[in-house]
C-alpha cells in the first residue's frame, strides 16, 4: 500500500503513514479550518490499511503541540479505528508525545487509554523548550 | 503632520489599551491564514509577557476556538454562507490582563434568530461545575456533532473547561440592522 504523506502547514500536522513499514506518524500543530475535511481522507485511507492488516504489529507516533476541539474529535475517530484493528487480531502501539506541563493533552491521552485499553498506550512526556 | 499631532490623534487609543492592559487586539476579517499568523503573534506575546506555561496553553486554546468561531459563524461574511472552507468573516478578539487573570474577549455579528439558541447553550454551561463541564465534554466527544456545527460542537465546552470563571456573554442589538445582533463572549483564564 502506498505511503500517505501530507506536509505540515502552520495549522495542520505532518502526516506520514508508511503503510508498508506499519509505521504511522502525525506531528505538529492541528487546528485546520475544517478538521473534518482535513482528516476525512486520512481516516478513510487508514481504515482501508487497517482492514488489510492481519496479525500485524503497527507502530503509531502522535506528537501534537496543540490540537483544537474539532481535531480532538477526529483523533477520537482515529483511535476508534485502531481499537477495531486490535479487535480484529492486530497489535497497535501508540506513542503519545506531549509537553510534560501540558495537562490538557496528557489528560486526553489518559482518557483515550481508559477508553481504548486494547491499544498499547505509551506516554512520552517531553520537556518544554 | 507633525509628531505632536500624531500623538494627539492616537494617544487616546494607546492610553486606553495601556489602561486595560491589552496584550493583543485584532479587529477585521478572519481567515485561516490570518488566524495562523495571529497564533504566532499571540504565542510570542504571551511568552514575552511572562505568562506561565499551563495558562499560556489554555489562553492559546481558547483564543483559537474564538477565532475559528468567527471564521465559521460571523454573520458578516465575504464568502458564500454555505461555503465551509476558505471562509472569510468579520469580528474582533482581545486578550488583556486584569488583577493577575487573563481575559479573552471576542465579538462578531450573528443572525438575531440564532441568538436564543446560543443563549440557552451558554446559560446552561454557566450553571455547570467544572466536573459537570468535563463530563459533558467527554459525552460530546463521543456523540455525533450537533446540527449546524462546522466543528465538533466542543468549542464552548473547551473554553468553559479552561476558564477559571463561568463564560460571560451578551447580545448587543444594532439599531440599523434589526436582523443582526453582536455576540460578545468573554472567558477568564
Amino acid at each position: 500500500m502506498e505511503t500517505l504523506y501530507i506536509a505540515a502547514t502552520p495549522s495542520s500536522p505532518e502526516v506520514n503513514f508508511d503503510f508498508a513499514q506499519h509505521q504511522l506518524s502525525i506531528r505538529g500543530e492541528s487546528y485546520p479550518e475544517n478538521a473534518a475535511a482535513f482528516y476525512g481522507d486520512i481516516i478513510k485511507r487508514l481504515r482501508e490499511y487497517l482492514a488489510s492488516c492481519n496479525k500485524t504489529s503497527v507502530n503509531v507516533d502522535i506528537s501534537l503541540a496543540y490540537f483544537n476541539s474539532s481535531s480532538t474529535k477526529m483523533l477520537f475517530n482515529i483511535f476508534e479505528a485502531f481499537k477495531n484493528a486490535v479487535d480484529a487480531g492486530n497489535e497497535i502501539v501508540l506513542n503519545w508525545y506531549h509537553y510534560e506541563e501540558d495537562d490538557t493533552i496528557l489528560e486526553f491521552g489518559q482518557e483515550l487509554h481508559v477508553d481504548f485499553p486494547e491499544i498499547t498506550f505509551v506516554d512520552h512526556p517531553v520537556k518544554s523548550a | 503632520m507633525n509628531a505632536s499631532r500624531i500623538i494627539k490623534d492616537f494617544g487616546t487609543f494607546f492610553e486606553i489599551a495601556c489602561q486595560q492592559r491589552v496584550i493583543f487586539y485584532y479587529v477585521g476579517y478572519f481567515s485561516q491564514n490570518v488566524v495562523a499568523a495571529m497564533a504566532d503573534a499571540v504565542r510570542l506575546q504571551l511568552e514575552m509577557s511572562g505568562v506561565n506555561g499551563p495558562t499560556r496553553r489554555k489562553l492559546f486554546s481558547s483564543f483559537i476556538e474564538m477565532a475559528q468561531n468567527i471564521i465559521h459563524y460571523s454573520a458578516d461574511s465575504l464568502t458564500p454562507i454555505d461555503q465551509d472552507n476558505h471562509e472569510l468573516r468579520h469580528g474582533s478578539v482581545c486578550i488583556s490582563e486584569k488583577e493577575g487573570q487573563y481575559l479573552l474577549q471576542c465579538a462578531n455579528p450573528i443572525d438575531a434568530t440564532v441568538a436564543e439558541g446560543l443563549r440557552e447553550r451558554l446559560q446552561s454551561l454557566r450553571s455547570m461545575t467544572l466536573e459537570e463541564i468535563k463530563q459533558a465534554y467527554k459525552e460530546s466527544l463521543r456523540a455525533e456533532a450537533p446540527e449546524g456545527s462546522k466543528g465538533a460542537g466542543l468549542g464552548f465546552l473547551t473554553m468553559a473547561r479552561d476558564s477559571s470563571e463561568p463564560l460571560e456573554f451578551d447580545f448587543q442589538p444594532l439599531e440599523d440592522h434589526p436582523d443582526t445582533v453582536v455576540f460578545n463572549l468573554k472567558a477568564t483564564i
